[in-house]
């Protein structure tokens, strides 16, 4: 049994009136502390597979267990870190970082305590007091990232938090990401468009088909931590990248 | 202010005064009809000495206050269940546009058979002149949330009351505070209306008085005391509120 299941999940949207199937029976078993990520064309329902796990959206089959336990709605054991951020623009870094632990009911003093190892983690320290709208992209991202470890979830859910950035920063929150996962041990599942980025993070790597969305191939990425961009890409690794490029080009050209 | 648009508006304000004693002293009007800017200047430091002028401040402010937080507190809630209750939207919600568009000063009659030419049935006048105002710019507020804020504080654990004051309200303020400016000038209108009619003190009730005793200069007087709290609440109060909070929700 592995720490999150998906047992055949199922979606439809309502397109035209008619409805269309969005995810066509998803079975999946995460293992604790996976760093795994979903690769798939866009409009495939990564996300919404995503969401679904978060408890934002129901399946219109299918279940998620949490521990071998059915899951129903949003809880704090699966917290999401969203493509934009979603930081709340009226309150600054620190209390966005200790959202979710003000409506937890945890008191200040140790709300404080939290917020700041992990603001440190996020080398936000310097920035407690400042307003999302002080903060460029990658900085927001962050203080989305640490909002999210405050809450200890069991998973952590991403979804193409990377998306929006610039190149460098991108790469510098690629390494940070490896070590925050190996710093916690959180299961991770992330979501993204971006092979390179999957590879250099995922243990696992999933491929998405095009709608309705099966699981078209895995790949076990057999590759030392820490590891950069030179690494994935590197005369001696296998090709991971190529060889799910090859999987994903057919899908995103239907 | 910039030093030349405070020299514009001194020059403007100076200009209109010398034009206004300057048609005073062409005696076209007799002074009953068409006070001079002198004898109005008179009229507010007697009512300034006597203290009538503002304990009539006092009292329509008191009544705007009482009627306004009323407004405030009430149209908030309102349009909160407006935006999000869609059958609350469809029934209250339709309800709502019809008495948006009854001036306030038309439910003097019915405040007056229901509360009598009482202090509450003044601010029942202000309260219900504003509240609509505040509902309707509440309900666009709520309605235009970026829906990634909800989820992200449902996904944390927000649910229910908590999820109205830690986010919809907060996240709706830049929409509120418009609410609170248009319903603070129906309040205000609303409150001075209400006073001319039911005669019981106040800024409108000196302006009737002024008017019964034929002093025009009294009503201007008045009338310049009521614009200028009116600019002072509008340009000072709701112009910093406003400015503080487009900055730091990032709007400009």
């Amino acid at each position: 049994m592995g720490k999150l299941e998906a047992r055949n999940i199922e979606k439809y949207f309502k397109h035209d009136g008619k409805p269309l199937k969005t995810l066509d029976g998803i079975d999946l078993n995460v293992q604790d502390g996976e760093f795994l990520c979903i690769v798939g064309p866009s409009g495939c329902g990564k996300s919404t597979f995503l969401r679904i796990i978060a408890g934002l959206e129901k399946p219109d089959n299918g279940e998620i267990l949490l521990d071998g336990k059915p899951l129903s709605s949003t809880g704090p054991d699966r917290i999401m870190v969203f493509q934009e951020g979603a930081l709340f623009p009226w309150l600054n870094v620190q209390d966005n970082v200790e959202y979710g632990l003000k409506i937890a009911g945890i008191p200040k003093e140790k709300r404080n305590e939290i917020s700041n190892r992990y603001l440190d983690m996020m080398q936000l320290t310097q920035f407690a007091t400042s307003f999302t709208y002080q903060l460029s992209t990658g900085m927001k991202q962050r203080v989305a990232i640490a909002r999210a470890l405050v809450m200890d979830p069991d998973v952590l859910l991403m979804d193409e938090p990377f998306a929006a950035l610039d190149a460098q920063t991108r790469d510098l929150l690629l390494v940070e990401m490896q070590l925050i996962w190996q710093k916690t041990k959180k299961t991770i599942i992330f979501v993204t468009h971006n092979v390179a980025e999957a590879v250099i993070l995922g243990t696992r790597v999933l491929v998405f088909s095009h709608r309705p969305a099966i699981i078209k191939k895995e790949f076990e990425i057999a590759l030392p931590y820490p590891r950069t961009a030179e690494d994935i890409h590197g005369k001696n690794s296998p090709s991971y990248s190529l060889e799910i490029l090859a999987e994903l080009r057919p899908e995103v050209k239907k | 202010m910039k030093p030349n648009v405070l020299a514009k508006k001194l020059g403007f304000y100076a200009m209109i005064i010398i034009v206004w004693q300057g048609l005073d002293s062409s005696d076209i009007w007799p002074d009953n009809i068409f006070p001079s800017p002198v004898d109005v200047v008179e009229d507010l430091a007697y009512g300034a000495s006597d203290g009538s002028l503002f304990y009539g401040i006092g009292t329509s402010m008191l009544r705007l206050i009482v009627g306004l937080t009323i407004a405030i507190v009430g149209g908030t809630i309102l349009g909160i269940f407006m935006a999000r209750v869609e059958t609350v939207n469809q029934t209250i919600g339709s309800l709502v546009l019809g008495l948006q568009s009854i001036p306030s000063i038309a439910w003097v009659p019915l405040a007056i058979l229901w509360f009598g030419l009482t202090d509450s049935g003044i601010i029942f006048v202000t309260a219900i002149g504003a509240i609509f105002a505040v509902t309707i710019n509440t309900y666009t507020g709520v309605k235009n949330i970026d829906p990634s804020y909800i989820e992200a504080a449902r996904n944390m654990g927000a649910k229910g009351s908590q999820l109205i004051t830690s986010i919809l309200i907060p996240a709706a303020f830049p929409y509120m505070i418009s609410g609170f400016k248009q319903g603070w000038a129906f309040a205000w209108r609303g409150v001075i209306g209400a006073e001319l009619l039911f005669s019981f003190l106040g800024l409108g009730f000196l302006l009737n008085v002024g008017r019964q005793l034929n002093d025009v200069s009294q009503v201007i007087a008045v009338m310049i005391v009521i614009m200028g709290i009116g600019i002072l609440v509008d340009g000072v109060v709701f112009k910093r509120i406003e400015n503080k909070v487009m900055t730091r929700w990032g709007l400009r």
